[in-house]
């Protein structure tokens, strides 16, 4: 009988030779991956608000990346702690990104 | 119905153990006329009925039961047999590719070895405390009953773990599937095992992202993120059964040869103390063939922790620095204010008037009280000082017998033109620009 070469292929990764991954990804990766994101985002618009304090766009980039990061983490929170039903996770990233946009809106005409 | 509408691409994706290489998508035409009706599964027969013999992958019971056909069909995860060809989008192309995260056998089959691995390391399996005869009994509407639920029903079919994004990137990370199985023990309370199962359960949980992909995945709608949530409360309620685990052998590879010996024989110890405590259960030893991997990640962690360090220091350093100098260089909006009516100012002479007005920096107003030194030349013609000291800005006022400014902090004194005569300032006195609008002087002040 003839000797066969059998070796695995080393695993695939998340993401790698798979077209479609990223169109149909879940809404709570994009949650995870948009709180990371704002939380640079606070590092950055912290710094230069040091710099521009009163400069409109630093202000309002700020106001926005710190509402969704507190948006975002406010749901792990309260997934975390059960103070809300897991089978609701999707409509709490709905529900609190809303108010957050909202609130920012709200802060912002109602100082300028 | 158009023969050309219901004919769909299907693209496989193919890897050859005998050749070995990458592995590559196959593609394949195929006529689906009934897609709400045709599962992944008849796709896969038809094809290797129909077109290609030699395709591989696994299936069983064909009734979502077995857990052996998991693949990724379009980029989610899923039974072949649970997913028809109607809920993929229309216009996509059907793609299937193996699981991620398992080594590949061939084609669509994933070696489920690791998988099961750290199910074992979970301590999968039922010990009771006591010996009984009788059966015991659990009231369906107990709530340790409820709180287990439907999540008992694992199939093991992989789908969660290869959905998950953490389990690549955390060595020790047992996955959802394996962490649903120890929270549906951990929640029994006629286990024996529960502050070894909850210690090790409790070291993997700390890696969940709260990403959902594998609740979204299960096809068996059981929620891993629900189960690690829960056996974090349930830690949270139990500190004190928790016990630190001994030291993974790749935490202690790092240290240098002669540091080595104090710290290794006390885990081993432990280690053997642990072992006979929890009747064996420990997790076998690593294989050697990691250490050159083990080696490079460590040094990896080291720089990793001496570049969060300089950044941090540099972070802060930078933020407590700019926001000492900054307000310093800030340039400040200037306005005009009504000072005084021309007719208040004798000629000739340094007027005081005093000046209010308010500032406002965005969020921020203040009314600012301060004095202005007026001195009339004549023809219309005006100079007006702030009396704030070019030293450190104290409240200047005019003396009319000596003819000077005068400051009474550090004795510094201006003549009439704001230069310095004495004292300690080091810049002639600030001049306020100045305009008269229908016979009142105005200034500009920030």
């Amino acid at each position: 009988m003839r000797e066969m070469k059998s070796e695995a292929r080393s695993p695939l990764q998340w993401g790698e030779l798979d077209p479609y991954r990223r169109g149909r990804t879940h809404v709570g990766m994009w949650a995870w991956l948009l709180q990371r994101i704002s939380a640079v985002g606070i590092v950055i618009f912290l710094v230069l608000h040091l710099f521009y304090t009163y400069k409109p766009f630093v202000q309002f980039m700020l106001l926005t990346v710190l509402a969704f990061h507190a948006a975002l983490g406010l749901r792990v929170i309260l997934l975390d702690l059960n103070l809300v039903n897991i089978k609701y996770q999707r409509d709490l990233i709905y529900w609190l990104l809303g108010i957050a946009v909202a609130l920012v809106l709200i802060v912002w005409f109602v100082i300028y | 119905m158009d023969k050309h509408n219901t004919s769909r691409v299907v693209r496989v994706f193919r890897y050859d153990p005998a050749t070995g290489g990458e592995g590559s998508f196959a593609t394949f035409t195929l006529d689906i006329p009934a897609p709400e009706t045709t599962t992944i599964l008849d796709v896969l027969l038809r094809i290797q009925k129909e077109q290609d013999p030699s395709i591989s992958f696994r299936f069983a019971c064909r009734v979502n039961m077995c857990g052996s056909c998991g693949m990724v069909i379009n980029g989610r995860e899923g039974l072949a047999c649970k997913t028809n060809v109607s809920q993929l989008p229309p216009k996509q192309n059907i793609t299937l590719r193996p699981l991620n995260h398992f080594p590949i056998i061939k084609d669509l089959v994933v070696d489920m070895g690791p998988f099961f691995e750290k199910y074992d390391d979970a301590l999968p399996f039922f010990e009771p405390k006591e010996q009984r005869d009788e059966p015991y009994q659990i009231r369906p509407d107990t709530q340790e009953r409820i709180d287990i639920g439907m999540a008992t029903d694992c199939i093991a079919c992989g789908c969660c773990v290869s959905s998950c994004t953490m389990v690549n990137y955390h060595e020790g990370y047992a996955g959802p599937a394996a962490l649903n199985r120890a929270f549906t023990l951990l929640a029994d309370k006629r286990d024996a095992l529960f502050e070894a199962r909850l210690t090790r359960a409790l070291d993997s949980c700390y890696n969940c992202r709260t990403e959902f992909n594998c609740t979204e995945v299960c096809p068996k709608q059981i929620s891993g993120t629900r189960a690690i949530k829960y056996i974090q409360r349930l830690a949270l309620k139990n500190l004190k059964s928790l016990k630190p685990l001994p030291a993974h052998p790749a935490e202690l590879q790092p240290t240098k040869a002669p540091v080595i010996p104090a710290p290794q024989a006390e885990s081993c110890s432990c280690h053997a103390h642990q072992q006979q405590d929890t009747m064996a259960y420990q997790t076998p030893p690593p294989v050697p063939a990691a250490t050159s991997e083990q080696s490079c990640c460590a040094s990896r962690r080291s720089f990793l922790m001496g570049a969060v360090a300089v950044g941090s220091v540099a972070t802060l350093g930078g933020i407590l620095g700019a926001a000492s100098v900054s307000p310093t260089l800030e340039k400040q909006p200037a306005q005009w204010v009504d000072l005084a009516s021309i007719a208040s100012l004798p000629e000739g002479k340094v007027s005081t008037v005093s000046l209010q007005y308010i500032r406002t920096r965005a969020f921020f107003s203040e009314t600012i009280n301060t004095t202005v030194l007026v001195r009339n030349d004549g023809d219309g013609k005006y100079v007006c000082f702030s009396n704030s000291c070019p030293h450190l800005g104290c409240a200047v006022s005019w003396d009319e017998l000596s003819g000077r400014f005068k400051c009474a902090c550090h004795g510094g004194a201006f003549d009439r033109n704001g230069d310095v005569v004495a004292g300690p300032p080091p810049r002639p006195l600030p001049q306020l620009a100045w305009k008269i609008e229908n016979d009142t002087l105005k200034v500009e002040v920030v």
